[in-house]
């Protein structure tokens, strides 16, 4: 709980320096949450144009279609929020800036986390629950006092499972010096994952749930919101798979770092 | 008790064979070939307490990698490795609590903040008190002069200043041994200076351990009292500085800057049978070489008086050829013909050999 505390407290320093260098070029930080929201507005808008082709797709209808689009948003601004290293290959591996990382007392990935916060994306995530929260209303879909804990439950269960497969993606470059071309595969499924997996076929459907579950950040979480469930307890595994794909995620990690080599000073 | 306790540490690396052309690049598609290479082969010392130990190598000899073995950066391969009472890759966060680290070509601090602010964010990441942290902090600015350059963002800064501002971000913290890969490099002499008068004081006053590597010898001359040499991953010398020079540095130079034209027949003569060599640096001006057995007076008395002389200057070897020697010979165990150093002395003092990305 120490440990949690203490990252809790580093967070909120770096996010003071993220702030101090952000607020020297304002610009950028306003460009920043503009491109993020025109990035998902787009999103939105090929919904609105694909419904006004077909009433529904695959039994969904666009309210649903857009309610899960918009727990898809909260999920992933909340996870871009605190993981964005994209880079990571180029700039910790190649120009071996993990060997600063390494000689600092707290755990590599979350030093690498916090170096590479992103806190415009939270915008999205905001964004993305107003949209839930209309789409709620024109679905007309009951309220419970347990719905907003169930959310938290889930979009956290969500988060795990970005974070389990993105630590392992930028692990991977622990193990083969070659930058590989598997991120922007990994991001295109990871798009897949904000439909019903129902439209998709057989094996698309197996791959989203067990392989890379994606759909776990987006389809079966909302549907407990939504009432529309062929298994009850599909939704309730979101948190279940999140711990699971975070654990194997942290494992690859700390694998990796063990075979990091450095590079050439 | 000893800082560093090294056994038979060896760090071997894959490396992928790249085959010629685009043939053998298909072939590399399909099947790839690795080689492990070596960088540190075995190597083993101990280093206790309070010592400032220069480790200085050619580039690629294995130096940056067994200091980031030391420091928990790498994994070993094999061997035996303790620093602080800890093994470094194993315990790394409690371990790196106790070292400082300054990377000489990498910077500890964050571009765009002002340096009192890295300062305070490594505070918190060290988890160091408020109150240790102002008195460390004052001290060290006072020492190392830094009280107009707080509030600037580093990458304002010029390398000698923020080189001081690295040293300082290792030290916050207080650790008992610092690692320093090329703490020099790039620096102008006044720096260099003020760092070497720093970083003997840190050692004097804390008992601070220091292990640095350099390509500038005069680091080691000013600060070590211990030196490791490192050649192609293996320790080809560990010993005192003073003890490498005796051995190494057997013979002095004496300069004559005569009046009127000399040749070397007739310098020559002067000495007669004596074990000396002389070599002419222009018209005027003859060196002459004397082993250390020999005394300088007796060459000076045969000199002295046969011709008008003008200046007089006495050279002794310096660390710089020592060394370029034991890596010329690849060994420091037998000294060979030392005549050899003296005629190099007038080529080039760079004393590392340009090479391939250091390892």
């Amino acid at each position: 709980m120490s440990r949690f505390a203490f990252m809790v407290s580093l967070y909120r320093d770096y996010f003071a320096n993220y702030m101090k260098t952000k607020l020297s070029y304002r610009a950028d930080f306003l460009v920043e949450v503009l491109s993020d929201l025109m990035f998902n507005g787009l999103n939105l808008v090929f919904i609105f144009i694909v419904f006004m082709h077909t009433p529904s797709l695959g039994n969904w209808s666009e309210a649903e279609v857009v309610f899960v689009y918009g727990y898809f948003m909260i999920a992933s601004g909340l996870f871009s929020t605190f993981f964005s290293a994209w880079n990571f290959s180029e700039r910790y591996i190649v120009k071996g800036e993990m060997d600063r990382v390494l000689t600092r007392p707290a755990h590599s990935l979350s030093q690498v986390m916090l170096e590479n916060m992103d806190p415009p994306s939270i915008v999205g995530a905001i964004v993305g629950l107003v949209i839930m929260i209309t789409s709620w209303s024109t679905l007309g879909l009951p309220f419970h006092w347990y719905d907003p804990l169930v959310l938290i439950v889930m979009v956290l269960g969500s988060c795990f499972i970005y974070m389990g497969i993105y630590t392992a993606m930028s692990a991977i470059s622990f193990y083969s010096d070659a930058p590989t071309g598997i991120g922007p595969l990994i991001y295109n499924i990871q798009n897949y994952g904000r439909y019903p997996v129902e439209i998709y076929n057989k094996t698309i459907k197996f791959l989203l749930t067990w392989l890379l579950p994606f759909a776990f950040v987006g389809v079966y979480p909302a549907s407990f919101f939504l009432g529309r469930l062929d298994e009850w307890w599909m939704p309730w595994l979101t948190p279940v798979v999140g711990i699971v794909v975070l654990s194997l995620g942290l494992g690859f990690w700390n694998y990796g770092v063990k075979r990091y080599r450095g590079a050439g000073s | 008790m000893l800082a560093i306790d090294v056994h038979d540490l060896r760090k071997q690396f894959k490396v992928q064979k790249n085959r010629e052309g685009l043939k053998g690049a298909l072939k590399d598609l399909f099947k790839r070939e690795h080689t492990e290479v070596a960088a540190v082969k075995d190597i083993s010392f101990q280093i206790p307490q309070g010592e400032i130990c220069g480790y200085i190598g050619e580039n690629g000899a294995g130096k940056s990698t067994t200091i980031k073995m030391l420091t928990g950066i790498l994994v070993p391969t094999s061997g035996k490795l303790v620093v602080n009472g800890f093994v470094p890759y194993k315990d790394r966060e409690k371990f790196v609590q106790g070292i400082g680290v300054v990377f000489g070509q990498r910077s500890q601090l964050w571009w765009d903040i002002g340096v009192i602010e890295s300062f305070q964010l490594l505070r918190k990441v060290y988890r160091v008190g408020e109150a240790d942290f102002r008195a460390r902090l004052d001290e060290l600015v006072e020492t190392l002069q830094l009280q107009d350059l707080l509030n600037r963002p580093v990458r304002k800064l010029s390398l000698g200043q923020r080189m001081r501002c690295e040293l300082v971000a290792a030290l916050l913290h207080n650790p008992s041994i610092l690692f320093l890969d090329e703490p020099t490099i790039g620096l102008d002499i006044v720096v260099k200076t003020e760092i070497r008068e720093f970083l003997k004081r840190l050692n004097k006053e804390q008992g601070t351990t220091i292990l640095l590597t350099t390509h500038d010898l005069q680091d080691i001359e000013a600060l070590c009292s211990r030196v490791i040499m490192l050649d192609d991953g293996r320790i080809i010398y560990d010993g005192g500085l003073e003890e490498l020079k005796s051995r190494w540095g057997k013979g002095r130079e004496v300069q004559f800057q005569f009046t009127d034209p000399v040749s070397l027949a007739a310098v020559s003569a002067y000495t007669g049978d004596m074990a000396v060599r002389w070599s002419l640096e222009n018209d005027v001006t003859a060196k002459v070489w004397i082993p250390r057995e020999m005394n300088v007076s007796d060459v000076l008395s045969r000199v002295v008086g046969q011709k008008e002389i003008s200046d007089i200057k006495i050279f002794e070897t310096n660390t710089d050829e020592i060394v370029r020697e034991i890596y010329q010979s690849g060994s420091a165990e037998a000294p060979r013909d030392l005549s050899a150093l003296s005629d190099d002395n007038a080529s080039e003092k760079e004393p590392a050999k340009a090479g391939a990305g250091e390892r």
